[in-house]
């Protein structure tokens, strides 16, 4: 049940990630992407009705990590507590920069908060990647099971750390450039025009950069914590998520080469869902890992919440994940396609 | 040196205090609307006539308004229960975190997945995909409000939990958990209270259009609307609801119903105090203007009936502010009151046909609408600040709960950094909802600026 639970709460965490993710690299993108003021309606539009319903992965998230697993909760969440303020302000400002800025058509309003819009997108997406270069590497846990992480401390991954070292940085660089590649590719899939051919050759040369950095990021990892591919090795789940990779790469190519963009939003989508979960699969059944001393880590077991309550659980997490999906089919349908500029012009004339 | 900006307890109190009442006056309002919104959809659907489609049109923008804000404080939340309060998480999480995953999974997929097709996409969803969104907007906010209520429900009435072996908290019978009669008498209480900010809401905005001439027959639907639901509400808001809530306390939290009422020594024929303030230090209430032995049949159902005060209760158990709670409850029970006479004052001329001639009474109207958020915010003080000592009543004390590692000082800096936020926050949002209300709800229906797609 706790395996499953950990299986769970990797799947929600990275469906997150690999919805809002093309939300963060379109952000990103949106000023090299869109050069206009009506080109960025556009890029805004094609964000547009769902945002909201992506972000709501990242609350459900939460809310799972705290029933499933309430002891890692409250460590990390305290322990990273300057850093989660800094994610939880630019979920705001960027959840303001799309609702307020299309209220007014005034230039200067809207410049203004496409700025915040892309502000906050780059720097959630360093911090969402340098929080995972944590978990990976490790955070200074005490024997209390608690530890209080500063933003940096010599640069180095063993001992007493800090949010920032080495290995931290590189990995959320990279995550700016993986995710900036899929919002790429997004964004093909939304839009026509200039801001479509712009997208094009972006997704194309960003995917290209994302194979040396893939590279260099799994040496790294290698590097800094061993185990993770020992771990990867000896659970045969890796295997599958690994041909999902595989099979996600050989769809975004072809969506790529053949202008087919559902397949290649496809293949990004699950590349991303593919190596995020092969990640957890590599990282159980350690939730936090400890820099300080390895028998301090804590483990899925230890942190999480009683049989009973998991068992409960179950029950209603799988029929309201079927209803979030339905939802989203009804609202699909009525959003299919590319942006229409006519229909989807959200400001609040 | 130990000083009030060193006492990590008090800010993280402070720090969760504010951001949860700030959050809460937007949600009370999309609560309140959305029903609204349900019942003029329905209504255009019925009659064809376009003034309903035009008031939902309106009020969708006012609500979209608020439901972002509403969003974006209160997804902050959330994660406070883990950087802010890591004790109090790990020691419940099995159990609270139940529903607010629930809240998650259930409501927010929802509201989420319908509201920018609701605001926006009419033209997308056709009349009866529109007012099937308004449905799903509306149940998805009332859900949320359910799970929430449940959830603080165990922590003012814990039941259906077990000790696990480590001194944390499991969930041991989830139907008791999820039907804790707490719950159900606090989410009635709470759910009209936020029909009533709606209501009050509405009726000054057609109050207002009244007034200034303008848009009249608009302002005629939010009138007729606004001021029927209006009384119903704070009717219901009063009895059942309020009455059940306060039994409820008097039985499970009965120190609580004592800090309320400022009764210092039990006794029957209890009385409810009009005007008075405690003095702690005395024991006493100042200048009292009692109703004698109301507060012994409110409570109990009789006028003899014995109501036990503060002094049979350790002072270790009592609630660490008694003044507050005492105000925030007085308050909210006077505000309530004169709820019911407004809104029943509106609804005898309006059915004389009078309302929009009597411009004494369009004024108040117009001016009330602050009252309820205030009245919301004190009922939510009063439970809040009634549960204290403990986070979970009976079994967990607020001091354990909070996170050791975060200092009082990193607390007071992410405090004032929600502050600044919240207080830019909230003057964009009073700014946006003054243009709306200038724009008014005849402005055109909105037609694509074809020279922009031409370009």
């Amino acid at each position: 049940m706790i395996t499953l639970w950990y299986g769970i709460l990797a799947f929600m965490l990275t469906t997150y990630v690999v919805l809002d993710g093309r939300n963060f690299g379109a952000g990103i993108l949106h000023w090299l992407v869109a050069r206009n003021p009506i080109e960025r309606r556009q890029v805004i539009a094609a964000i547009g009705p769902l945002w909201s319903w992506h972000e709501v992965w990242l609350v459900g998230t939460g809310g799972v990590m705290l029933m499933a697993f309430p002891r890692l909760m409250s460590a990390s969440f305290s322990g990273c507590y300057l850093a989660l303020f800094l994610i939880l302000w630019c979920v705001l400002l960027r959840g303001i920069s799309i609702e307020v800025g299309r209220h007014l058509s005034d230039r200067l309003w809207q410049d203004f908060w496409d700025a915040v819009f892309v502000f906050s997108n780059v720097l959630l997406a360093v911090l969402f990647g340098a929080a995972l270069g944590n978990i990976a590497r490790g955070v200074p846990l005490t024997s209390q099971g608690s530890f209080y992480l500063p933003f940096f401390t010599n640069f180095g991954v063993r001992g007493n750390v800090g949010l920032l070292d080495w290995y931290t940085v590189p990995m959320a660089l990279f995550c700016v450039l993986i995710l900036t590649a899929h919002g790429a590719i997004y964004l093909t899939m939304k839009t026509e025009g200039a801001v479509h051919e712009r997208s094009v050759r972006l997704a194309r040369g960003l995917w290209l950069a994302a194979i040396p950095a893939f590279v260099l990021i799994t040496l790294l990892t290698w590097l800094v914590r061993p185990q993770l591919l020992h771990g990867m090795a000896v659970r045969p789940v890796s295997w599958l998520t690994l041909i999902i990779s595989a099979v996600s790469i050989y769809a975004l190519v072809t969506g790529l080469r053949h202008q087919r963009e559902r397949l290649a939003l496809l293949g990004s989508s699950f590349l991303l869902f593919g190596l995020l979960m092969t990640g957890a699969v590599a990282l159980f059944p350690v939730m936090l890992f400890s820099t300080t001393d390895n028998s301090l880590q804590l483990t899925a077991a230890e942190c999480a919440a009683p049989a009973f309550s998991l068992a409960i659980a179950i029950a209603w997490w799988i029929p309201a994940l079927i209803l979030a999906f339905a939802y989203l089919c009804v609202i699909q349908r009525h959003y299919a396609g590319k942006v229409n500029v006519s229909k989807d012009n959200q400001e609040l004339y | 040196m130990q000083t009030s900006l060193t006492d990590a307890a008090l800010w993280h109190r402070i720090h969760f205090g504010f951001t949860v009442t700030y959050h809460y006056l937007f949600p009370q309002l999309t609560m309140g609307l959305a029903w609204f919104l349900v019942y003029w959809k329905w209504r255009a659907l019925r009659t064809g006539d376009e003034k309903y489609n035009r008031a939902a049109r309106f009020w969708a923008r006012i609500f979209g308004l608020n439901f972002a804000v509403g969003v974006v404080t209160g997804i902050p939340m959330e994660f406070q229960f883990g950087t802010n309060w890591a004790g109090f998480s790990k020691y419940s999480g099995a159990v609270i975190g139940q529903t607010l995953a629930m809240e998650g999974m259930f409501a927010f997929f929802l509201e989420s997945a319908f509201i920018g097709a609701f605001i926006w996409g009419e033209r997308r969803l056709g009349p009866r995909g529109h007012f099937i969104a308004a449905v799903g907007v509306a149940t998805g906010s009332w859900l949320s409000g359910l799970f929430i209520l449940v959830t603080n429900a165990f922590m003012q009435h814990p039941i259906g939990y077990a000790v696990a072996a480590d001194g944390t908290l499991a969930l041991s019978n989830v139907g008791a958990f999820l039907l804790n009669p707490w719950a159900l008498v606090q989410f009635a209480h709470n759910q009209c209270a936020a029909l009533v900010t709606g209501a009050f809401v509405i009726t000054a905005m057609g109050a207002f259009y009244t007034l200034r001439g303008l848009h009249s027959e608009q302002a005629r639907v939010y009138l007729n609307t606004g001021t029927l639901v209006g009384l119903v509400a704070s009717l219901l808001v009063a009895f059942p609801t309020g009455d059940s809530q306060a039994k409820m306390v008097g039985r499970y939290q009965p120190v609580t119903l004592a800090s309320m009422e400022g009764l210092f020594h039990g006794t029957r024929l209890a009385d409810v105090t009009v005007i008075g303030q405690p003095d702690i230090s005395q024991q006493r209430l100042e200048n009292p203007v009692p109703l004698p032995g109301a507060l012994s049949f409110l409570a109990c159902g009789t006028f003899q009936s014995y109501v036990r005060g503060l002094d049979e209760f350790s002072q270790n158990d009592w609630p660490d502010n008694i003044e507050l709670i005492y105000y925030a409850f007085h308050i909210m029970i006077t505000l309530g009151t004169i709820f019911i006479l407004i809104m029943a004052w509106a609804n005898w001329k309006r059915w004389r046909g009078r309302l929009e001639s009597s411009t004494g009474l369009l004024w108040i109207l117009m001016l009330a609408f602050p009252f309820p958020y205030i009245a919301n915010s004190l009922g939510w003080m009063t439970a809040e600040l009634g549960r204290q000592p403990w986070l979970v009543y009976g079994l967990f004390r607020t001091d354990s709960g909070y996170s050791q590692v975060v200092s009082a000082g990193d607390t007071i800096f992410t405090l004032i950094g929600f502050v600044g936020l919240y207080f830019v926050l909230g003057l964009l949002f009073l700014y946006l909802t003054g243009r709306e209300i200038h724009k008014g709800p005849d402005a055109p229906y909105p037609v694509a600026k074809r020279q922009e797609v031409a370009v």
